[in-house]
C-alpha cells in the first residue's frame, strides 16, 4: 500500500499511529481483508485531506480533522470483526474460535452472556475432568438421600459420615466426556442458528 | 417532552435505515467511491456518523451480494475503491421501496 507523504512531522507521526491502531484491530483478520480495509481507509483519509486543503493551512489541524470524522478505529472495526469471528467459528467448530468470538461478541448483547455462561459450565466439566484423573479416590458425583449432593472433592472418611454415596465410580470421566460434548454442540448449533436469524 | 429519549429514538431510526439510503444514494449516481458515498450520505439526510462505520456496512452489503466493488488507480498512487448496486440490489432496493411506501401510508394513517 502507498502510503501517504506529508509535509509535516507530527502529521506524519499521527497518521503512522492512526494506521497502527488499524492493524492493531485488524490482527485476527485474513491479510486480504486486512489489506483491503487499510487501503480503503488510506484512500478516505487521502481523499479528506484533499477536501480540507483549500480551506484551512494547516497540515496537521487537517489531519486531525479526517481522523476525527473517521471514527476510533476500535468503535468502528469492531462489528465487523466480532461479525467474522462469529461466522468463523461456527463454520469450523474450532473451539479457539469460538472462544474468541465468544469474548468479541459478549459487549454485543445479552445472548453471548447467555453463551459464554455454558461455555464457562463446559471448561468447569473439564476441569472436572482433570481432578479425577489427579485425585481419582476423592473425586466425585456425590449423592446423599437419592439426591445430588456435591460434584467435587470430598474425604472417604467424611463421605461415610454423612452417608453420602460417590454414584459414578469408573463412570465418572466417560460421563463427563461425553457430557462436554454434548454441551460442545449444542452452544454451537445455537450460537450459529441465532447468528443467521440476525 | 422528553428531549433525550427523542434523540435516542431519532439516533436508532437513522442507524436502521442507513442501509436503505445508502442504496438508494447508490442507485441514483451509479458508481461512487467511499468518501464520496459519506458526502452525498450527509448532504442529503444531515445524518451525522462515524464515516468510518460506512466501510464495516459496505461490506456487508458485499457479502450479502447487493453492492459490488472495483480498485481504480488514480494518478496520486493512491487509489479510489468504487461501488455500485448488483442486479440482485436494485431488486432488493425495489422491495425496500415497496415496504417503506407502505409503512410510510401506515404512519400517516395513524399519526394523523
Amino acid at each position: 500500500m502507498k502510503e501517504i507523504t506529508f509535509k509535516n512531522k507530527s502529521s506524519t507521526l499521527i497518521y503512522r499511529d492512526y494506521l497502527n491502531r488499524l492493524k492493531k484491530n485488524l490482527k485476527h483478520s485474513s491479510a486480504k481483508d486486512r489489506k483491503n480495509i487499510l487501503m480503503e481507509f488510506n484512500s478516505h483519509i487521502f481523499e479528506g485531506i484533499q477536501r480540507y486543503e483549500n480551506i484551512e493551512v494547516n497540515e496537521t489541524e487537517n489531519l486531525m480533522e479526517v481522523l476525527n470524522k473517521l471514527g476510533d478505529p476500535q468503535d468502528v472495526l469492531k462489528p465487523m470483526i466480532a461479525e467474522k469471528k462469529l461466522e468463523e467459528a461456527t463454520r469450523t467448530f474450532n473451539p479457539i474460535h469460538v472462544f474468541k468470538a465468544l469474548v468479541l461478541n459478549i459487549t454485543n448483547g445479552v445472548k453471548y452472556i447467555f453463551f459464554a455462561f455454558l461455555y464457562l459450565v463446559l471448561i468447569g466439566f473439564l476441569f472436572v475432568i482433570g481432578a479425577k484423573i489427579s485425585n481419582p479416590k476423592e473425586v466425585g458425583l456425590y449423592f446423599k438421600d437419592g439426591g445430588f449432593y456435591l460434584l467435587g472433592k470430598m474425604k472417604p472418611q467424611l463421605m461415610e459420615s454423612i452417608n453420602a454415596k460417590e454414584v459414578l465410580g469408573n463412570w465418572f470421566i466417560p460421563f463427563f466426556l461425553l457430557l462436554t460434548i454434548l454441551l460442545y454442540i449444542i452452544v454451537t448449533f445455537l450460537m450459529r442458528i441465532t447468528a443467521r436469524r440476525k | 417532552m422528553n428531549k433525550s429519549f427523542v434523540l435516542r429514538w431519532q439516533s436508532q431510526v437513522k442507524k436502521g435505515t442507513l442501509t436503505f439510503i445508502v442504496l438508494n444514494i447508490l442507485d441514483k449516481k451509479g458508481e461512487l467511491y467511499g468518501y464520496e458515498l459519506i458526502e452525498n450520505v450527509k448532504d442529503k439526510t444531515s445524518i451525522i456518523i462515524a464515516e468510518g462505520t460506512l466501510y464495516p456496512l459496505m461490506n456487508r452489503l458485499k457479502k450479502e451480494k447487493l453492492v459490488t466493488s472495483k480498485w481504480v488507480e488514480q494518478e496520486s498512487g493512491i487509489p479510489r475503491k468504487y461501488y455500485s448496486l448488483t442486479a440482485t440490489g436494485q431488486n432488493t432496493l425495489l422491495e425496500m421501496k415497496d415496504f417503506w411506501k407502505m409503512l410510510e401510508k401506515s404512519i400517516n394513517t395513524i399519526s394523523k
